[in-house]
């Protein structure tokens, strides 16, 4: 395994990113002095304290200025001052990030783990009843935005059956602490987790499925019925493992989207979560909380599918030796 | 045997959130023994969409009518306002002193800071001192000359010239730091310790969550109006849709609702308060170049616009035509004798053949061209262009729209390079001067119409004037001079609507909270029934 090639590369796709990062929100149009304090402020705020900002913001220095000074502070960890939040943008993002984790990380893993499953009994048996159902079930469900089956989810089990919280992600100065305050956690994150999963869950069983289908008449899988391996033996350990491989490349792209995808699941359940503060960032044009977010989702990405090389190389020795 | 435990846990799971929320309780009253009434709220939750407004401080708050709001619970000012004047907050008289050209205070002798510190005259003197220093956006000081203290609980605050606007924009809406605190305190911004927010506001500071969006307050027992009302107030954020089932459930006492679920409500035990008017869309002409810099012009289209349509259609009746003033009726400054440009097409066309046109096969046409204008716009008013485009068709003008992201408008209209324009702005609730500054003033939300010479004396005058019915009579001047110089026309004010539970008593400020925030949620209401100070 060359690590450090691939790390080189990694290394570069960092760097071009950030300078991106950098270069992007800058290039958008607009005043952003007018866009990071709102109408009403500045019309009742003074000429002077306008300019005093616009200093302060470095917004008069010029591009490469402004470059310079980025790396200098991103080099220390200091992903600058949101002025729309008035709080250090490490600090905001930090803050929003184990939510969106808890959020999208565990309707990532459902969603790859019952494709997976599903998309393997499903091929296995294709052209049966249940293959039928599944099949159009999920694509049925794929082709609902998330957000509106989280509206139909929330107005059935959280207006009508009241057996959900309306929003947030937990009960807010309820005192709980401990277990208890797990399960009201977990509590508020059904209806999130279980719209982003469904409407997710279509793509990794349409591969798995597929792939399925394609392996059922591999030789390995006649030798393996041969041997008399017991017939849930081939579908999980057999094939399975092929399976896995092109479901385990979803993650990665899946990684990806981990933050944008749930921005409208974010919205409908007033969910806190990074989705919504790039939503306002992008808002409010303000860019030092931009630009950051930005770095945090390429580092995620990046490293997410350097992980995905590795499990990859795990469940697939022969890459181990591919050249 | 495998589902009855999935059965139970989830059960198990539910009752004890459901026991959660039952222990915490969401707003239980207990009857005062006395007097039947209640004594007292334990906890009144307050929702909104957006939920986090920034650290509650005067310089953490974000620059927004909620964010203002959420830091005055904490901190109060000299004076304060209730549904209909100024009301004595820190200060229990002032008077103004027209020959010295300040205001003399005097303060209450028996306030103390949330630490238990006594507040003085000299918290005022510094307050003012650290203002110059590090502004506070949301209050300009900078018509103060000085601040004297004459003893610990009177103090004069002197202006360069008579400042109508004093009480409204200074006197009512700078927050009074403590001095012991803030005096060593360089980067306010960045000023996040728990001692950034102690005020001596009706409420204490004792939990805020950016994420959450969430705020959580306790009442000041030793507040100088009297024990608050609300034991415990809570913010929160919660999707707008969902806002009237929570509201019924229980589990909010007050929210923002959309127009819409007006009817949803009205027949449930709910109240609602219907704010003032304090937003207009407006119909910006670019008066800087031909046909809109005549004044026949623009009357002549204020009359081919039908604005009651706009509202019937465009936000389904929930609105009020706008006043070719500007003003809405709500205001306190309103004229309502300004001339009316009632929707009259005869009219509009008698004005644009005044103003050069006249008519070839149904087209206004001037000098060989065709009346053909381009109408800027953003998303939000679509509908209203559409309106637009179908009403100034029927008169002969040929309107193409443009729709284009808010900041490009607002950037495109500030440079002047639009023909027609469409456009909102709120603050026409607060003290006129905010008003005067939408006719005169730089801003791109402003017509920045100084054309006429009486017009800008008029708005330079009233400024002065500390007289309050003086200023009103000039103030009405004002309104008849815009409406016939039409620099602009005021096409509706949106409704906004507030529903609550009705524990406690909410109204609309007169002039907006603080700084003139248009929001049912003055501190009164939460610290004597009626809201009205004794």
């Amino acid at each position: 395994m060359k690590w450090h090639r691939g790390l080189t590369g990694y290394g570069i796709a960092l760097l071009l990113i950030i300078t991106l990062n950098f270069l992007l929100p800058r290039l958008l149009p607009g005043d952003p002095l007018l866009a990071i304090y709102g109408e009403e402020a500045l019309l009742t705020m003074p000429a002077e304290q306008q300019a005093l900002l616009r200093e302060k913001l470095g917004l008069d220095g010029s591009l490469v200025h402004q470059y310079f000074f980025y790396w200098h502070n991103l080099l220390q960890g200091d992903l600058g001052y949101s002025y729309s939040y008035k709080a250090p943008v490490a600090a905001v993002l930090l803050g929003a990030l184990p939510w969106t984790l808890l959020l999208v990380g565990t309707s990532l893993l459902l969603s790859t783990w019952l494709g997976l499953i599903l998309g393997l009994e499903s091929g296995w048996r294709r052209g049966k009843t249940l293959d039928g159902v599944l099949l159009t079930g999920l694509v049925f469900l794929g082709g609902i935005p998330d957000f509106f089956l989280g509206m139909l989810l929330l107005i059935f089990f959280g207006v009508t059956f009241k057996l959900f919280p309306l929003s947030g992600s937990m009960t807010l100065y309820s005192g709980l602490k401990g277990f208890p305050l797990v399960l009201d956690i977990l509590w508020h994150l059904v209806l999130p987790v279980v719209s982003l999963t469904l409407v997710r869950l279509s793509g990794n069983y349409l591969v798995a499925r597929n792939t399925m289908i394609a392996t059922v008449n591999e030789p390995f899988i006649f030798t393996a019925k041969a041997k008399g391996v017991p017939e849930a033996g081939i579908r999980y350990r057999h094939a399975g493992k092929h399976v896995l491989l092109p479901v385990v490349t979803q993650l990665g792209v899946g990684l990806g989207r981990l933050v944008t995808g749930s921005l409208f699941i974010e919205m409908v359940f007033s969910y806190p979560g990074l989705g919504l503060l790039l939503r306002r960032a992008v808002e409010a044009r303000d860019y030092p909380l931009l630009t950051g977010a930005a770095i945090l989702l390429a580092l995620g990405v990046l490293m997410g599918s350097f992980l995905v090389e590795i499990i990859y190389s795990r469940i697939d020795p022969r890459l181990k030796h591919a050249h | 045997m495998r589902s009855k435990k999935i059965k139970f846990s989830f059960l198990l799971l539910f009752s004890l959130v459901l026991g959660g929320l039952l222990l915490t309780g969401c707003g239980v009253k207990e009857p005062d023994a006395a007097t039947g009434h209640p004594s007292g709220i334990e906890v009144y939750t307050i929702a909104d969409a957006a939920g986090d407004w920034g650290f509650p401080s005067p310089y953490g708050h974000y620059d927004r009518g909620p964010g203002i709001l959420r830091m005055s619970f904490l901190f109060d000012t000299l004076v304060w306002r209730d549904a209909t004047a100024y009301v004595p907050a820190l200060a229990e008289n002032w008077e103004y002193l027209e020959e010295e050209t300040a205001y003399l205070f005097e303060l209450r002798p028996d306030v103390t800071w949330h630490d238990g510190e006594p507040f003085t005259a000299r918290d005022v003197a510094f307050t003012f001192r650290y203002l110059k220093e590090h502004p506070y956006s949301m209050a300009d000081t900078t018509a103060v000359a000085a601040v004297e203290v004459l003893d610990d609980y009177r103090v004069i605050i002197k202006l360069h010239e008579p400042f109508a606007p004093f009480l409204a924009r200074i006197a009512g809406a700078v927050p009074i730091l403590p001095e012991h605190i803030w005096q060593s305190v360089e980067n306010p911004a960045e000023y996040s310790q728990p001692e950034a927010v102690i005020g001596t506001g009706p409420y204490k500071l004792a939990d805020y969550n950016r994420e959450q969006g969430s705020y959580l307050y306790l009442a000041n027992e030793d507040y100088y109006l009297g024990e608050p009302l609300v034991k415990q107030l809570r913010f929160v954020k919660l999707n707008p849709q969902l806002a009237g089932a929570a509201l019924l459930r229980g589990e909010i006492n007050y929210t923002p609702i959309p127009p819409e679920m007006l009817d949803e409500l009205l027949g449930q035990d709910i109240s609602i308060v219907k704010a003032d008017y304090d937003f207009a869309v407006k119909l910006m002409f670019n008066h800087t170049k031909e046909p809109f810099s005549g004044k026949e012009f623009r009357q002549g289209l204020a009359y081919a616009i039908n604005r009651q349509e706009l509202v019937d259609i465009a936000k389904r009746g929930h609105g009020l035509a706008g006043s070719p003033g500007l003003l809405s009726e709500t205001s306190p400054w309103y004229n309502g004798g300004v001339p009316a440009y009632g929707y009259d097409q005869d009219r509009a066309l008698a004005l644009f053949e005044k103003a050069g046109y006249h008519y070839e096969n149904g087209k206004l046409v001037k000098d060989g061209k065709p009346a053909m204008f381009t109408l800027l716009f953003d998303p939000d008013t679509e509908r209203e262009a559409q309106l637009l485009e179908k009403q100034l068709e029927e008169v002969g003008i040929e309107l193409r729209l443009r729709s284009v992201e808010t900041k490009t408008r607002d950037s495109l209209v500030s440079d002047w390079q639009f023909d027609l324009a469409l456009l909102g702005h709120g603050g026409l609730g607060t003290d006129p001067a905010f008003y005067t500054q939408v006719i005169v003033g730089p801003s791109f939300h402003s017509a920045r119409y100084t054309a006429n010479e009486q017009l800008n004396n008029l708005i330079k005058d009233q400024l002065k004037t500390m007289d309050r019915e003086s200023r009103l009579g000039l103030l009405k001047k004002i309104q008849e001079i815009y409406a016939e110089e039409m620099p602009c026309l005021t096409l509706y004010y949106p409704d906004n609507y507030f529903a609550h539970d009705g524990q406690v008593e909410l109204f609309n400020t007169w002039q907006g909270v603080a700084t003139g925030v248009p929001l049912p949620l003055n501190k009164l209401s939460f610290v004597q029934r009626g809201g009205i100070p004794q």
